[in-house]
């Protein structure tokens, strides 16, 4: 133990963040914790998949199980709207459930974490940064199914396959920035937590995910306004890696996602910044 | 000896109780706390280094609500507290363990939530094993664990890492006999080697035996701290 004990001066406990530096404060708080989020990050995938003897392999196997539902679904029941509708479908899941679960898991962070929050003062924003990179890194995997879907349609391997990860990072980072802005309240009313489980259901047929952009700029203004949606992006995106062509969006609904975005981030890490002392009182 | 580690300067805290989702929103966005609970009231007292502070007090006096104040846990609504270096809480072992996880892997997060990186929690990772006794187990995932070794766990962990100040949250009574002997030692070992202790316990004789000063917390309030036999005398005129 060191001599320079005298040295130091005492200092406040856990000070307060002004809420103006939320967005800095997490981005510290990640960087100087990232062993801790990271060691967290695996905690929460190992918990998943440890037990089950096909383990990371459900990564792939659930979203290929899925797409062969689906195959049966739209093309051998409900007639043959487009040959890649059931793999238009699948990049859909993958990508909304990044956003669902990223958003749900983020709400409920701390409030599912009282047991570890009361152990010892570390900055809780560890806890929805970890859910949501735990979802992004499952994601990932899942979309790993693409490849076998690529080479069986024998579409053009490009470039634009880096949209992929793009996506669904961006889905993910959606979810989680959103959530924040509801994790505290959640301690205090866990009716939010409840809400937010309907809001991922519906938002699901609100999304592109049955659906795609294109199908829906047919429908005339109703279908234009379904663009606005912030998930038409991300969705859009993954599909058109996989399928080459650029990406045909309107402006305004790449608008509304990056604004919904970064609006969340900001917003998000501020209200997370400020309630969440107060939020540990409820737990 | 008289270098002031921790200093709590008149706070106070209150829980808000239960209310509806009006009230829910009121009392989170708004200044106006609805029908709060006062858990500590106008609290003021220091811990000097090397020292062993108890805290004594009947259950839901505060005693617990002080350590989470002192650590971060939990924000004072006014008041301050300043501390001088790092700080380990122990309370409710083993309870943030995931149990899917070995024995290891939980010594290592456990590690890093305490803030202390992994090479240095991987350096202690020898001391940890024979501390906890855990054996072979220590490999195992924590499900096949029991409360005590759990417990075990914990403390050799919090214990291993030998923070500067270490406040003890009623975990002491875990274990059988021999295991709760060998915390007692250690905890005066850190104690010998210049550590500084906050002790909470119901366990008098154990209080008597290791604390130097004793703080009586009753309702939320400091009403005796000092010498160990006054202070349970003070308790014990109050709680009967």
């Amino acid at each position: 133990m060191g001599e320079d004990r005298g040295d130091s001066i005492l200092n406040p406990v856990a000070p307060i963040v002004p809420p103006l530096k939320g967005p800095i404060n997490v981005i510290h708080s990640i960087y100087l914790n990232r062993e801790l989020v990271w060691a967290m990050v695996k905690r929460n995938m190992r918990t998943r998949y440890r037990t089950a003897s096909l383990g990371y392999l459900w990564l792939v196997l659930e979203p290929s199980l899925l797409a062969i539902t689906y195959y049966f679904l739209f093309i051998m029941l409900a007639g043959n709207p487009d040959e890649l509708y059931p793999v238009w479908v699948l990049v859909g899941v993958i990508v909304w459930s990044t956003f669902g679960k990223s958003l749900s898991g983020t709400v409920s962070s701390i409030s599912s974490n009282a047991q570890t929050i009361n152990m010892a003062y570390f900055p809780r924003i560890i806890f929805p940064v970890s859910i949501t990179g735990g979802h992004i890194i499952t994601s990932l995997g899942s979309s790993l199914v693409v490849l076998p879907i690529i080479i069986y349609f024998g579409t053009p391997v490009t470039l634009n396959l880096i949209y992929v990860p793009i996506g669904v990072i961006m889905a993910g980072i959606m979810g989680g920035s959103f959530g924040l802005i509801f994790a505290s309240i959640n301690c205090k009313q866990r009716d939010i937590e409840h809400l937010f489980r309907f809001i991922v259901r519906a938002g699901f047929f609100f999304s592109p995910v049955m659906w795609t952009a294109e199908m829906a700029l047919e429908r005339g203004t109703m279908g234009e306004a379904a663009l606005y949606n912030p998930m038409t992006t991300p969705i859009t995106m993954v599909r058109h890696a996989i399928d080459g062509q650029a990406l045909s969006l309107p402006q305004y609904a790449v608008f509304s996602s990056i604004i919904f975005l970064l609006a969340s981030m900001i917003i998000g890490s501020m209200i997370f910044t400020k309630y969440e002392r107060e939020a540990v009182k409820f737990l | 000896m008289n270098e002031i580690v921790i200093s709590v300067q008149n706070v106070s805290l209150h829980f808000p109780r239960k209310g509806s989702l009006l009230d829910g929103l009121k009392s989170i966005f708004g200044r106006n706390r609805v029908d709060a609970y006062c858990a500590l009231k106008n609290i003021n007292f220091e811990v000097y280094r090397g020292e062993v502070l108890g805290i004594i007090g009947e259950n839901g006096s505060g005693k617990s609500t002080i350590l989470r104040i002192i650590t971060g846990i939990l924000p004072a609504d006014s008041g301050s507290v300043l501390s001088r270096g790092e700080q380990t809480l122990l309370a409710g072992l083993g309870t943030g363990f995931s149990s899917h996880q070995t024995g290891r892997e939980n010594a290592l997060i456990f590690g890093s939530i305490l803030g202390y990186s992994r090479n240095k929690i991987l350096s202690k990772m020898d001391e940890i094993i024979s501390f906890s006794e855990l054996g072979e187990f220590f490999d195992q995932p924590i499900r096949t664990y029991s409360a005590g070794m759990k417990a075990r766990l914990g403390l050799a962990v919090a214990s291993a890492i030998e923070p500067e100040l270490l406040l003890i949250d009623e975990v002491l009574g875990v274990g059988d006999p021999k295991f709760r002997e060998k915390s007692k030692k250690r905890i005066l070992e850190m104690v010998n080697g210049a550590g500084t202790v906050v002790l909470v316990s119901h366990s008098f004789a154990l209080m008597k035996s290791i604390c130097s000063r004793i703080l009586h917390i009753h309702n939320g309030e400091v009403k005796f701290i000092g010498d160990p036999e006054e202070a349970i005398k003070s308790y014990y005129s109050m709680e009967g």
